[in-house]
């Protein structure tokens, strides 16, 4: 009996703690939400300008492993993580990874970064729009950077708010080339 | 039985830590209005005073940073934003940002008694976790005190449901 009524204490305590651990939770947004094999499809059907004003397809990655990145240069820590991305680029073009960035930006503004940290890989304009969508992938507060991995075939392999440092990337993509 | 019963303490223990951490995660960030308080009060009826409340971890920029009375026919000089933290951007060189609190006084360019005007801020600000958040506009709409009444309450802004590019 007396077991009993300690249990339902600590019982008590732990749905206690868990509510508390989700209300306060509520209050901040955390990153990294269950991919659960998405579909890219919204992702894959969008065609925006590159930085010298040529529309591009995103489908035209289709089977490629795509790492699509959001991004401005008003985001310092964006800029911070693109000359990692380049390197990954340059390392794994040919077993199929393939970067786009997405700006929320200007031309001019994303010509004169590109051009100074030689990015290897499009920088589409998306402006703030394609940045929203980025919502539909579970950027909810719509924070850069925000970067989503399409595997080859056209699921959601991994989103990530804030910067995606390099180890996790690599572990990302290691089982998808 | 004790043995038991401490067993169980610890489970429930453990569970409720678990509880916190799943929720904590490794980066957790304040919605825009909580991370950046926009908040105004009438100091007179010609003064409007702007804060904004940046939480710990975060900072706006000064070159984003927008103050506006409206109607814009009320507006008075620009508002003389104070010096920020200095911080070398490899890109955009100095840049100035503001952490903690930050007040501004908007001066009207004419006494306007009792008359509700809208204090609008465009912001855009960073967290040090290594996000930035996109511009945002809120805006407050704040009555003026009286003709000689003391300085009015302070209204805080609205939580913005979507508040950017608009």
């Amino acid at each position: 009996m007396k077991r009993r009524a300690l249990w339902v204490g600590f019982i008590a305590v732990a749905a206690l703690s868990l509510g508390a651990g989700l209300y306060f939770g509520e209050q901040y947004w955390r990153g990294d939400p269950p991919p659960a094999a998405q579909s890219a499809a919204t992702l894959l059907a969008l065609t925006l300008p590159d930085e010298h004003g040529t529309q591009q397809p995103l489908s035209q990655w289709r089977g490629k492993v795509l790492v699509v990145n959001f991004w401005a240069t008003w985001c310092a820590p964006c800029r911070e993580e693109m000359p990692e991305f380049v390197r990954f680029q340059d390392e794994y073009r040919s077993k199929g990874l393939q970067f786009v960035g997405i700006a929320a930006d200007n031309e001019a503004k994303v010509q004169q970064f590109t051009r100074e940290i030689k990015l290897n890989y499009p920088a589409l304009i998306g402006g703030f729009e394609a940045i929203d969508l980025s919502k539909t992938f579970g950027n909810r507060l719509m924070v850069l950077p925000f970067t989503v991995v399409v595997a080859r075939n056209g699921t959601i392999a991994h989103t990530q708010i804030g910067p995606l440092k390099s180890d996790r990337l690599q572990q990302v993509i290691a089982p998808l080339l | 039985m004790r043995d038991r019963a401490r067993g169980a303490h610890i489970i429930a223990v453990l569970a409720g830590l678990l509880a916190f951490t799943a929720s904590a995660g490794d980066l957790k960030l304040l919605e825009p209005e909580r991370a950046f308080s926009f908040s105004a009060r009438g100091i007179d009826s010609r003064t409007v005073e702007a804060r904004f409340a940046v939480a710990n971890g975060y900072y706006l920029y000064r070159d984003k940073l927008k103050f506006s009375i409206e109607p814009a026919t009320l507006a008075g000089d620009p508002p003389v934003l104070p010096p920020g933290k200095i911080k070398e951007d490899e890109f955009f060189g100095k840049v100035e940002t503001y952490r903690g609190d930050l007040v501004v006084r908007l001066p009207l360019n004419a006494p306007a008694p009792g008359t509700t005007v809208g204090v609008v801020a465009e912001s855009q600000g960073c967290a040090d976790q290594g996000v930035c958040y996109p511009p945002q506009r809120q805006r407050i709409a704040l009555p003026l005190p009286a003709l000689g009444a003391g300085a009015g309450a302070v209204v805080e802004a609205a939580p913005a449901k979507r508040t950017w590019f608009k």
